[in-house]
């Protein structure tokens, strides 16, 4: 497969590292402490999940990541670099639902990072056409978000992440407004998506199998003071398949992470 | 305007059989003809009217007004209602005071208008101004209220300028709202005006209209009645029509 021909030369996987982040929110009540020393490496290529029970941090830790927010303490560093704000060269983000611009076609969205920079209109249609390509979404361009349906949205999303080819693709629960059948076949799609170009992917998630099935890596964090309690490698092969669902392994694995959260929830 | 064909042409039925209604009791001296006089005189009067100068001079003294009006209310009241959107403090302060002023019928100031003003053009416009005002403030704070934190976040990680945010998220979200606000602000507007010239005037169509009803000039006053109330109409499906063709994407 060529899937990004006009998206070449394809930049090199990057890395992620969290050193030692604490996060304090200020409010008019209270100071809450959303992250307290969290740290964590990402190698280049690796596909690490997230997990947690809600208000661990999660997102804010993935905004800090994305350098749409930043830490009260401690350094985050991407290809060894601090982000001290969004650099789309960098970093690519894809948000849950709803996050297309209803007023835009498919095509349009996905070259929305691109037209920001002032990309020739030539050269963003063609990429926008490969993008689209690679998360199978040929032949829909023209259409707007609303005549898509909600696996569809989140490929066009993938795609406008994916345009300008960052080393880093982050992920905020994008399949969580999904229905079961289709968020399987999504996280099909993104294995493939991501094998073919073989990015660093941190993704988000509150679905334990969803977490497993996808992962190199699951890191597990506790409630309030969000802290990584548990990291577990994935050590099933690849390509993930349904079957492994029910094996010992999988099982294992989703168990060890569920005990993890109840304790802390 | 949506509708298959037999719906259209029901609607258009609907208004020939006002006409006929009208056309019908007059004739028939049903309803007293120097009460009301019938369709087809009074079509033939408006004819008559729009061929004379003074009432050519009153529309234009009154479209001025009318325009000038909209053309200070809608960009201030625009300027005030982003202001107030986009800053809390601003926000928590004014936004009651706005309902109260809101709910407060614009007529009752008429009188301080004439005091303040003078009979003549500032009046007119000054209060033509005041009658829009409010609801185009209501309506912008609503429309930048309706630009949704997602859009915003995602422009800005993929590293959108202010001028850029303004003109790719703000904007085009704010676009449906805004031009439902135009459409609304020029009924308040051209209600305001007209309101003015009926009531004190020298000059303007109002001023023709509240003339002619004093003198009991029946086939002019409805000739009036129906020339304004075509413009009104005309202004208003051609903002609609923009707004469908802008606003395709909100369903
Ligand atoms: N801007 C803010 N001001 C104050 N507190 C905040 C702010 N943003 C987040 N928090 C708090 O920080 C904590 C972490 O929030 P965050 O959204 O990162 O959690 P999360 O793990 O993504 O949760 P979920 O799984 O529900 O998405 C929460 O307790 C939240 O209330
Ligand atoms: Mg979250």
């Amino acid at each position: 497969m060529q899937p990004l021909a006009n998206i070449t030369p394809l930049k090199p996987a990057g890395a992620v590292e969290v050193r030692n982040v604490g996060q304090v929110f200020t409010t008019s009540t209270q100071d809450v402490v959303a992250l307290d020393d969290v740290s964590l490496e990402v190698k280049p290529g690796r596909f690490v999940v997230l997990v947690g029970p809600s208000g661990c941090g999660k997102s804010t830790l993935l905004m800090m990541m994305a350098g749409l927010r930043q830490q009260t303490s401690g350094a985050v560093l991407i290809n060894g670099a601090p982000i001290p704000k969004p650099d789309p060269n960098r970093v690519g983000v894809v948000f849950q639902e709803a996050s297309l611009f209803p007023w835009l076609t498919a095509e349009e969205n996905v070259e929305f990072p691109l037209a920001l920079r002032g990309t020739p209109k030539a050269e963003r249609r063609a990429k926008a056409q490969d993008a689209l390509k690679l998360v199978g979404l040929d032949g829909f361009g023209k259409r707007h978000p609303h005549e898509l349906s909600g696996g569809m949205k989140q490929r066009v999303s993938i795609a406008r992440g994916l345009v300008q080819d960052p080393p880093v693709l982050l992920m905020d629960e994008p399949f969580a407004a999904l229905d079961e059948q289709t968020r399987m076949t999504m996280g099909d799609e993104l294995l493939r998506i991501w094998a073919a170009t073989g990015k660093t992917v941190v993704f988000v998630t509150h679905s334990l199998t969803e977490a497993v099935y996808l992962a190199d890596e699951v890191v597990v964090m506790s409630a309030r003071p969000g802290r990584i309690v548990d990291r577990l490698t994935v050590s099933l092969p690849r390509p993930r398949t349904y079957d492994m669902l029910s094996g010992d392994v999988f099982g294992g694995l989703r168990d060890r992470i569920w005990r993890h959260i109840r304790k802390s929830a | 305007m949506g509708g298959t064909l037999g719906l259209k042409l029901a609607r258009v039925a609907v208004v020939v059989a006002v006409f006929l209604l009208w056309e019908t009791l007059s004739r028939t001296g049903v309803v007293n003809p120097r009460l009301l006089p019938s369709a087809s005189d009074s079509l033939a009067m408006l004819g008559e009217l729009l061929q004379r100068a003074s009432v050519r001079n009153d529309l234009i003294v009154t479209a001025s007004e009318v325009l000038t009006a909209f053309v200070l209310a809608v960009p201030l009241g625009a300027i005030i209602g982003f202001m107030i959107a986009e800053n809390r403090y601003f926000a928590e302060v004014a936004k009651p005071l706005l309902f109260f002023a809101f709910s407060i019928p614009k007529s009752i100031f008429l009188p301080m208008f004439i005091l303040v003003f003078g009979v003549g053009f500032a009046e007119k416009v000054g209060y033509g101004f005041f009658s829009t005002i409010f609801i185009v403030i209501m309506s912008t704070t609503a429309a930048v209220e309706s630009v949704k934190v997602e859009h915003l976040t995602v422009a800005r990680s993929y590293g959108a300028t202010t001028a850029q945010t303004a003109f790719r998220v703000y904007l085009p979200s704010m676009l449906p709202v805004l031009l439902e606000a135009l459409r609304i602000s020029m009924i308040f507007n051209l209600t305001g005006v007209m309101l003015a010239e009926m009531y004190a005037s020298r000059d303007g169509f109002g001023h023709q209209i509240a003339t002619w009803g004093e003198n009991f000039q029946m086939k002019q006053l409805l000739a009036g009645v129906v020339m304004i109330s075509v413009i009104a109409i005309a202004f208003n499906e051609l903002i609609r029509w923009i707004e469908t063709r802008c606003s395709h994407w909100r369903t």
